[in-house]
């Protein structure tokens, strides 16, 4: 559409590059692309809106001055601007460059882009999760109080001046403590996963790369482990060792074995391929075959697996706590919510509908998102 | 055939001397003392290690490891809290979990079953949409909340159904009371949840993979009427990964029975072996752990032998 422009006329290019720096977005909008400008605009918009609701709240100054918690969302803050910033550029020079050209051939994550763009599902899943992580990171600005500050005039109200949500059986407000709950239940869910990956998917590497007594004795310590509902296992060792945040994400990252067995049978698939045997003819070393033949034939159900696993040790996290094994409760937790509201089940029910649904929300969305990833990422895949 | 049965038996027993182990290691590295813990708080010297004598805690590890294991084969195994055998404690709430556990599967299959075959057979229509929405829904529902929810809204707003506990029983199970049926239907509700959902997308998918095989054209070519081929041709050939997920469905099933029972004050072994966890009875969370890791590495080894009767190509030497 303005092909022609961006061909003759470097003025326009110009200046649409001095309009992005001043705010990005604007120089897409200026040649003509519409959709990503205003795209990069709402986000700057959001961005704003944060540092509205911190510097209102006197927040941001007290990060400077002192208080501790202040200080990580302000970081953030700042480099969301310059990573908005910085990739709004990267993008008009991107797109400048390649209007007028035709690619024809199409890498394959190119292809899985394309195809994911057009997935509405994983998109869904994919904003909801961007949501979350956005609340997480800048619960201290968007919570009024810090989740604990008890108000024991308005102990159990549905809806109360000043609080949105109500408040539960010690007058704190539930908002607050979703807001703040937002962050235990990614921090430890994600945080989880990742030793989950690197621990479980190591063992189920070697396992399925060398075969043979390794691979044996690997697989004994699985079914060892698999023996036992990983729940009741989880819960077992809290009760032994203590319930400490850090305690939970080493149970649950060390103990979350589900990725060594596939991690093995797609190594297993392609240990045996003709070019791993060829790679190994010319010498190449093991170390070499695994990190430049294998795991990169691995990294797509690696992917896949990793976020469901993310949504499965969320609900782990919020069941645990829900047995009072988990987060302990001072902290704003939302399985411990729900454990609370338990109590009043047949007076005050409305209180377990909150907490219940940002679960569930947050599970859905790395479920959809891992789904649609399985789909897109499938080479075979057809639409 | 007889020959891998015995290998996997003898491989049932590694595992099971792998976790007694395992589990042994794990009380032993616990911090604090179960003897001060039962003899309460400000308790005298004597007093604490009276019950240590009492309790063999002071004999060396491997003497303990032993005692344990030989109590467990012996049945003699007392509880430390409950002051009876082992297995009558949990003999005593196995019923409650089987009952809840049996209707949970028969409902998720009767659910699952025909949602799976028909969102297949009409694939991509809006029935399609709605069975994988509401699947993917029953996988990322928190089984706790569920029965909360469940709770909330039959319990405390219609009161149509009780809202916790277990109700009358006839010869220990309560399905065979009115009262009892009632108490059963949110557990089991909540607890087939994910079960149909996971049972439904497998069975979905299967059918898919097998709606597009060449044998499906053939049989239609022939004449054979279109329902005749999906319930003869597809149908089977698309249970066989079902019936092998049994397995890992049990996993799931002792897992979330856990939850269910605690939420709903179900007397089962879930809710045993969550109170055992407490109360850090050791007697009792090993024996209940070495009984589901049994019930759930016998339950694969049924489904595997079953895999041979279901698709006649596998077979194990």
């Amino acid at each position: 559409m303005n092909k022609g422009v961006l061909e003759k006329n470097s003025g326009t290019i110009c200046r649409s590059y001095i309009l992005s720096l001043l705010l990005p977005g604007l120089g897409h909008v200026a040649c003509g692309w519409w959709h990503r400008g205003l795209v990069y605009l709402a986000l700057l918009a959001i961005q704003g809106g944060m540092l509205y609701l911190a510097v209102m709240r006197h927040r941001l100054m007290s990060s400077v001055t002192g208080s501790s918690e202040y200080w990580f969302p302000t970081l953030m803050l700042l480099l969301i601007f310059l990573v908005i910033w910085v990739i709004a550029l990267l993008d008009l020079r991107r797109l400048i460059q390649a209007s007028g050209k035709k690619d024809y051939a199409q890498s394959y994550w190119q292809k899985v882009e394309q195809c994911f763009v057009r997935d509405y599902k994983g998109l869904i899943g994919l904003a909801a999760i961007l949501i979350v992580c956005y609340v997480a990171i800048f619960a201290p600005f968007l919570a009024r109080e810090n989740g604990l500050k008890m108000d024991l005039l308005n102990t159990l109200r549905l809806y109360s001046d000043g609080h949105l949500l109500g408040t539960d059986e010690f007058g704190r407000d539930i908002l607050d403590r979703l807001i703040w709950g937002s962050r235990v239940a990614l921090g430890i869910g994600v945080t989880a996963t990742f030793i989950n990956m690197f621990f479980g998917g190591s063992l189920g590497l070697l396992g399925g790369y060398f075969g043979g007594a390794v691979d044996m004795i690997i697989m004994r310590f699985l079914e060892i482990i698999n023996s036992i509902p990983y729940l009741v296992l989880a819960l077992l060792m809290i009760s032994l060792w203590g319930s400490s945040i850090p305690m939970l994400i080493m149970i649950l990252g060390i103990f979350g074995l589900a990725p060594a067995r596939i991690i093995r049978s797609e190594v297993i698939l392609v240990r045996n391929e003709d070019y791993v045997l060829s790679a190994r003819a010319i010498g190449a070393s093991d170390f070499r075959i695994i990190l430049h033949h294998v795991l990169p034939n691995a990294f797509a159900s690696l992917l896949v697996v990793g976020t469901m696993a993310i949504g499965s040790n969320i609900i782990m996290v919020a069941g645990l706590s829900f047995l009072g094994m988990g987060v302990r409760p001072p902290t704003p937790s939302w399985g411990g919510m729900l454990q609370s509201a338990q109590r009043f089940i047949r007076s005050e029910g409305w209180m377990s509908i909150y907490p219940g649904v940002c679960i569930f929300v947050i599970v859905f969305a790395f479920n959809i998102l891992g789904d649609s990833l399985r789909d897109v990422l499938d080479p075979f895949f057809k639409e | 055939m007889l020959g891998y049965i015995l290998r996997r038996l003898l491989q049932l027993v590694f595992v099971l001397c792998g976790l007694t182990i395992f589990l042994f290691i794990l009380f032993e590295t616990m911090p604090g003392d179960p003897a001060r813990v039962m003899a309460g708080l400000g308790a005298s010297k004597e007093a604490i290690e009276a019950i240590e004598v009492k309790l063999g805690l002071d004999k060396p590890f491997y003497e303990r490891y032993w005692r344990l294991v030989s109590g467990l084969f012996s049945g003699q195994l007392q509880s430390m809290t409950y002051h009876e055998r082992v297995w009558i404690v949990i003999l005593d709430r196995l019923p409650a979990t089987v009952e809840l556990g049996f209707f949970a599967m028969v409902l998720s299959l009767f659910v699952a079953i025909p949602a799976g075959l028909l969102s297949a057979i009409f694939r991509n229509s809006s029935l399609d949409y709605v069975v994988t929405t509401v699947a993917l829904t029953g996988i990322s529902i928190p089984i706790f909340w569920l029965a909360l929810l469940l709770m909330l809204l039959f319990g405390a707003i219609l009161r149509v159904l009780p809202v916790s506990g277990r109700g009358a029983t006839l010869w220990g199970w309560s399905f065979l009371t009115f009262s009892g049926l009632r108490h059963l239907i949110i557990p089991a509700v909540s607890l087939s949840a994910p079960l149909t959902a996971l049972n439904a997308r497998l069975i979905r998918a299967d059918m898919l993979q097998v709606l597009r095989q060449d044998y499906m054209n053939t049989a239609r070519a022939k004449g054979v009427r279109e329902s005749v081929v999906i319930i003869k041709h597809a149908f089977r050939n698309a249970l066989a990964p079902v019936v092998t997920n049994i397995g890992l469905q049990m996993g799931i099933m002792i897992g979330g029975a856990t939850l269910v029972e605690t939420t709903t004050a179900w007397p089962g072994i879930g809710r045993l072996m969550y109170t055992a966890i407490l109360r850090r009875d050791e007697a009792v969370v090993l024996t209940l752990a070495l009984f589901i890791a049994t019930f759930h590495m016998v339950s694969y080894l049924v489904v595997d032998i079953l895999y041979v009767y279901i698709n006649p190509k596998v077979s194990y030497e």
